[in-house]
């Protein structure tokens, strides 16, 4: 049983010969049991990612493995749930989750597939075409969860949910992880919506990965300061962003050392990190996690 | 049973919360030893919050004995937070103190802020 | 990878009937009716129309009585049979490209397919191996019926189609069904390369025509031909596939058949010929030249199924846990 969920080595996603890099030379590792927000703003290459790592894509260059083995070997081991919840219109809902059951023989789990349905008051014999799109997500969450997964990967889950439904289906997500110890990675370019729910953060910019470790850990790497626009330079230190408003300096920086004198510090919330990388995106790179074979040895 | 209740805007941090409400109502007499915990799946299914961090506060309140986790069957109350009974006379002279704050022209958030700042002097270190 | 027997194998030949259950459903319709005009053909339609000939046959006078609504009847619902069934491959293909994968890969759902316990390569099996085991199993029927159909007419029936006849040469032997089985893994191509319904619809269809095209040019090819002389009096041979036919001449040459206008030029043409020749394939030919184009189109649909394979691969990678056990390999290197 491998400590480690996802682990991605130099990857890169080409489409098309000579088309576009949707992502390049990504390198990070979720360990497992973790709750991982996946953000970046749209078209960052979120999907891609989450793609690969359900063997759903071939990756053109790099490593990817998933749950210890290539992702098409842990493919059943692995729900996914895309960013558009595709599922076979003319099925009712009750013929899906047989679908399910069908089609993973010996790991399904119908009340648990039914307990995600049932919490949207869905007739079983109402036919996909009919549901609206947040009913949608609900029946592609079931699907995903009834097959047991050891990882679930969710393309934007929440977009096409009222805040009631996301607030259910997100503590339904939670306990999956709690009780099952559930590998989650969930994507959005919202990250309000994930910051509760989360305790890992994949941030993703322009087809590569800018932040990756613990939240918690991420945060305590990163300071927000403020001084006069004129006191004692940050040189010493990596500095995210920075910007002077009259004489007053803010910046949000990592500590190398201790502060020069005259400045004030203060945590920065998720939002502020997330956004302070993605206004800058020549910004140093930061993965906090440890990598596989550190933790092996440890 | 207690509830828990987060509050996202409150700027306190999540697990802090959870760490406050039990107390809270180990303070009320909600919670007495003996008593189980909800365990961290019933938490999350409620609050959709992280697991972790829900672990994190139980270990908090582990670590101050308040609790102990029992393997496979869930987390128990240990002690009470038995409140000192309060002097009478400190509520009377702080009774005393705000109708001289009022009389002085103080408002409402002028005392609290007030409050606060002597709160953060005397109490340092401890959360509320 | 070796799969473990205690798990209960997919039920992925159930799912994909029960997804296209309307158009089983409608293929089965389809059949039903096509076999049902075969056997009316063969039986009642031919009989009456081989009577309406012998009564035409029997009259000496200019006035005669006899039963062509019959011959009729049979001539036009021959032909609808015999097209329905050659126009079978291209509606397979159509099937194919636009239900069976091309919207599955546009609307996504392949993908949720290979989420949910089935892998790409068993999705990609399944789809064309159950369908084809259908298809051929209806196509072969319904030609066996058609055959019989049609050699109910023969002799008996003067506007009978000859076997030679394009429609009637593939609608009586295996190579449509092999057309068919060509036309559901050009379908199948066409929806995973085009990964679109209507386009994946339209493809599909153009590529069974052009595999239809060049197994129907390569026919009289697949086969020694004959060459006969016939006499100037007996005329050529003309029921038969025939290649090239013209005037023999006087020393033996190959002379193109006169084009003349004038009954001058034509005596003058046919003065210095000595007889006609005919290069063709005779009756005797039908069963080899049958079935070497039922393989040459066989092999082309299984060209077309591993391009199907190579595609997939392509776009989703190792298309089954094959790989494992050289990354297993991998790891104990590094470790």
């Amino acid at each position: 049983m491998s400590d480690t969920a996802i682990e991605a080595t130099g990857l890169g996603k080409r489409f098309g010969r000579r088309g576009g890099r949707a992502l390049h030379d990504c390198a990070f590792r979720l360990p497992t049991g973790r709750v991982c927000a996946l953000v970046g703003p749209n078209g960052a290459g979120k999907s891609t990612l989450l793609a690969l790592a359900a063997g759903l894509l071939a990756p053109t260059d790099g490593r990817l493995r998933v749950l210890g083995t290539s992702p098409a070997a842990a493919r059943p081991r692995v729900g996914y749930v895309a960013q558009d919840k595709p599922l076979y219109p003319q099925l009712t809902i009750a013929e899906i989750l047989r679908m399910g059951a069908d089609l993973n023989p010996g790991h399904w789990d119908p009340a648990a597939a039914e307990h995600v349905v049932a919490g949207g008051d869905l007739e079983p014999g109402t036919r996909i075409r009919s549901l609206s799109g947040g009913q949608r997500t609900r029946v592609a969450l079931a699907l995903a969860l009834g097959k047991r997964p050891e990882l679930l990967l969710l393309d934007e889950p929440m977009a096409d949910l009222d805040p009631l439904a996301r607030h259910e289906l997100m503590g339904t997500l939670m306990a999956q992880a709690a009780q099952y110890g559930t590998t989650i990675v969930m994507s959005s370019h919202v990250v309000a919506e994930l910051e509760d729910s989360c305790d890992h953060l994949l941030l993703v910019g322009g087809g590569r990965i800018r932040l990756a470790g613990e939240i918690d850990d991420l945060l305590a790497a990163h300071v927000r300061v403020t001084g006069a626009a004129d006191s004692d330079r940050l040189d010493a230190h990596a500095v995210v962003e920075s910007r002077v408003t009259g004489r007053q300096l803010t910046a949000l920086i990592r500590p190398a050392g201790p502060l020069p004198a005259g400045w004030r510090a203060s945590a920065p919330t998720l939002e502020e990190l997330v956004l302070a990388h993605l206004r800058n995106p020549e910004a140093p790179v930061l993965t906090t996690a440890p990598a596989a074979t550190e933790e092996s040895a440890a | 049973m207690v509830e828990y209740r987060i509050d996202r805007h409150s700027g306190v941090a999540t697990y802090v919360q959870i760490v406050q409400q039990t107390k809270q109502a180990l303070r009320m007499g909600l919670l007495e030893p003996g008593d189980r915990l909800p365990t961290a799946r019933e938490v999350v299914e409620a609050t959709a919050i992280n697991p972790n961090t829900v672990l994190k506060a139980y270990r908090e309140l582990e670590r101050e004995g308040l609790v102990e986790a029992r393997r496979g069957l869930g987390t128990f109350v240990r002690r009470s937070l038995g409140t000192t009974p309060v002097d009478p006379s400190l509520r009377t002279e702080l009774v005393a103190w705000a109708e001289r704050a009022r009389r002085a022209g103080l408002e409402r958030d002028d005392v609290a802020a007030l409050f606060t700042a002597v709160l953060d002097t005397h109490f340092q270190g401890e959360r509320s | 990878m070796t799969t473990d027997p205690t798990v209960p194998r997919p039920r992925t030949a159930r799912w994909l009937l029960r997804l296209h259950r309307p158009a089983l459903y409608g293929f089965a319709a389809l059949v039903i009716v096509l076999a049902g005009l075969e056997l009316a053909l063969a039986g009642p339609l031919a009989d009456a129309a081989a009577a309406g000939w012998r009564q035409f046959d029997a009259c000496h006078t200019s006035i005669c009585s006899y039963d062509q609504a019959a011959i009729l009847r049979y001539k036009d619902y021959y032909e609808y049979a015999t097209y329905a069934l050659d126009a079978l491959p291209f509606l397979v293909a159509a099937w194919a490209g636009a239900a069976l994968t091309g919207r599955e890969l546009e609307t996504g759902t392949a993908r949720l397919s290979w989420t949910q316990g089935i892998s790409p390569a068993r999705w990609l099996t399944v789809r064309l191996v159950l369908p084809a085991a259908l298809v051929a199993a209806a196509t072969c029927l319904l030609v066996w019926l058609h055959h019989r159909a049609w050699a109910a007419g023969r002799g008996r029936i003067d506007t009978a189609s000859g076997w030679y006849t394009l429609v009637t040469f593939h609608a009586n032997g295996p190579t449509i069904a092999a057309l068919a089985l060509a036309g559901l893994a050009a379908g199948t191509l066409a929806g995973l390369l085009l990964r679109r319904t209507l386009p994946a619809l339209v493809l599909g269809v153009l590529v069974t025509v052009g595999v239809a095209v060049l197994a129907q040019q390569l026919m009289p090819h697949l086969w020694p031909t004959v060459t006969r002389v016939t006499t100037l009096q007996q005329g050529g041979i003309g029921s038969a596939i025939v290649l090239d036919q013209g005037l023999l001449s006087k020393s033996g040459a190959h002379l193109p058949m006169p084009n003349c206008t004038t009954a001058a030029a034509c005596d003058a043409a046919f003065a210095k010929a000595s007889g006609y020749y005919t290069v063709y394939h005779p009756y005797a030919h039908y069963w080899p030249l049958q079935l070497t184009t039922t393989a040459l189109l066989l092999a082309i649909t299984a060209l077309l199924a591993l391009a199907s394979c190579l595609v997939l691969r392509r776009l989703t990678g190792a298309l089954r846990a094959a790989g494992t056990a050289v990354e297993a390999k991998d790891a104990l290197v590094t470790a």
